[in-house]
């Protein structure tokens, strides 16, 4: 039986774009990518040609003394830091190429990447409600619909009751956990925490990562820089070990917390256990 | 005692006293909006604007408003540049009072916790809207207590203008007692009228900072809010 070439062919090509489909769902999807990536700050590098994948619905740690460029690396990501050179992809869309922006819209990129940060930074002259509200009225969003949304939120994050209070009546875990919610106001590919935990008491500090497993649960995208290292061997998929602006270890929290093979590694572990 | 018709001074003293209020209101409105670019620009990162306000605000902090209503009506005038009473004294209050309520206004801003800039680029927010929903708000709180002390200051400097026959209610004053010699009874309800207008303002404005500071909502658009948002948190808590 002979089959003519062109219908080969053509029966070639679509189990050919079946098996390219397969492939595509099966690999992780990218949310964030950073490659080269250096910046300095006065001339002393503070990162020096970092690379960094983080992949749909995991989270991804970040450890590593303070002043080692953890927080830079992450404040990249949303351009809050200008790279000095690097390559980078958020949700998809190049944001960064050699040494220049492409991204032109840097509200839409701070709309898909979320932000929390080490002191809470609510808008202490708006309500709960009004500050999870205040970006989406600002991105178009109806009053009606923000106002839903941001109730919602406040559900999510179990302050519901706490809803018409100002941050200044607030505990710290509560004001972070708004914080929290005013993040995931405008539905982010990718949420960044700066050290969310390092300013509450251990109560608060419960309460707050309590609010972060669910939303590992839920599928959340989520990048930490943290001091919790028993958090981040719980919750997260990949640990990435910096320091002086280099990534010198990253993997499996099992494996970079438990069997760390970097001396740097070790020395920040083996102290971090001895002062807790 | 009263020897004084007041009767028949009340129209001339109800004139004096709309163009007291006229004077504060438009020095008042001049002053804050200059005051606030003043402050901006000090708080600019390019020497080239930072400079000149800087040294606008030390000329203007350190010589007396008496002799800033001088030059601007009796100087300018002379080199040909005639201004009206209303002109050279609105004029004359706004320059002066900009100058102080720019350091107000710039203490304010610088006074807005860094991090609220970041928060609300992380947000999204552009420039101008961080300014405005974010910064400026803020900075207001900060600044009302000072800025109120300005308008009664400036609502009391407005009988200065007598010097320039500003027709307010200093001027009616000094016309009065001209045409009776009855200078101490004149002036004492000059005073009083002063007192009249100054201590309803003053306390107005502590109770204005007292809900701000309250977090009490102002504006009918916010209040509309407040009560559609209690309404939908009233409903979790059901289902909570």
């Amino acid at each position: 039986m002979t089959v003519p070439a062109n219908e080969a062919a053509e029966a070639i090509a679509h189990v050919e774009a079946i098996a390219h489909e397969r492939l595509a769902a099966d690999a992780p999807e990218v949310v964030v990518r950073i490659e080269n990536l250096s910046k300095s700050f006065d001339g002393r590098l503070v990162l020096d040609n970092v690379h960094l994948e983080v992949h749909k619905s995991n989270i991804v740690a970040i450890i590593g003394q303070s002043g080692s460029g953890k927080t830079t690396l992450m404040r990249c990501v949303n351009l809050l830091e200008i790279p000095e050179r690097a390559d980078m992809e958020v949700a998809g869309e190049k944001i960064f190429s050699g040494d220049q922006l492409l991204c032109k819209d840097l509200a839409k990129l701070r709309q898909t990447v979320g932000m929390v940060f080490q002191r809470f930074n609510l808008f202490p002259h708006l309500t709960a409600v009004e500050n999870i509200m205040l970006a989406q009225l600002r991105a178009g969003v109806p009053e009606e619909e923000a106002m839903e949304r941001a109730v919602g939120l406040l559900r999510r994050v179990r302050l519901a009751h706490r809803g018409m209070a100002y941050p200044d009546n607030m505990s710290g875990g509560e004001q972070q956990r708004v914080a929290i919610a005013r993040a995931l106001a405008l539905q982010p590919s990718v949420l960044l925490f700066d050290e969310p935990t390092s300013a509450l008491d251990p109560e608060s500090t419960g309460e707050v990562l309590r609010v972060m497993r669910e939303l590992a649960r839920d599928g959340m995208t989520m990048v930490l820089v943290t001091h919790e290292v028993p958090f981040a061997r719980d919750v997260a998929d990949w640990v990435v070990f910096v320091d002086g602006g280099h990534i010198v270890e990253e993997g499996e929290p099992a494996e970079v917390l438990r069997r760390p093979s970097h001396k740097r590694t070790q020395a920040f572990l083996a102290n971090f256990q001895a002062s807790h | 005692m009263f020897d004084v018709p007041w009767s028949d001074y009340a129209p001339a003293l109800w004139k004096g006293l709309q163009l007291t209020v006229l004077y504060t209101v438009l020095g008042f409105a001049g002053a804050a909006v200059f005051g606030l670019l003043l402050a901006l620009l000090r708080l600019s990162k390019s020497r080239i604007l930072r400079v000149p306000a800087a040294l606008y605000t030390e000329i203007f902090k350190n010589i007396p408003l008496l002799a800033i209503i001088f030059i601007i009506y009796f100087g300018l005038a002379s080199v040909g540049i005639k201004l009206g009473a209303i002109a050279a004294g609105s004029l004359s209050l706004i320059l002066f009072y900009a100058a102080y309520l720019s350091e107000t206004f710039r203490a304010a801003i610088a006074g807005v916790h860094a991090g609220q800039q970041e928060a609300a680029e992380a947000l999204g927010l552009g420039r101008i809207s961080t300014f405005q929903l974010v910064i400026f708000p803020q900075a207001l709180r900060l600044a009302l207590p000072g800025t109120n002390t300005f308008l009664v200051d400036l609502l009391k400097s407005t009988s200065l203008l007598v010097t320039i026959s500003a027709a307010e209610l200093m001027s009616v004053g000094r016309l009065i007692t001209s045409a009776t010699f009855r200078a101490l009874e004149v002036y004492l309800v000059i005073a009083a009228i002063y007192f009249c207008l100054c201590y309803p303002l003053s306390q107005g404005l502590l109770w204005l900072e007292r809900k701000v500071r309250a977090g009490i909502p102002l504006t009918p658009r916010r209040r509309r809010r407040f009560k559609r948002a209690a309404v939908l948190l009233e409903q979790e808590g059901v289902l909570v």
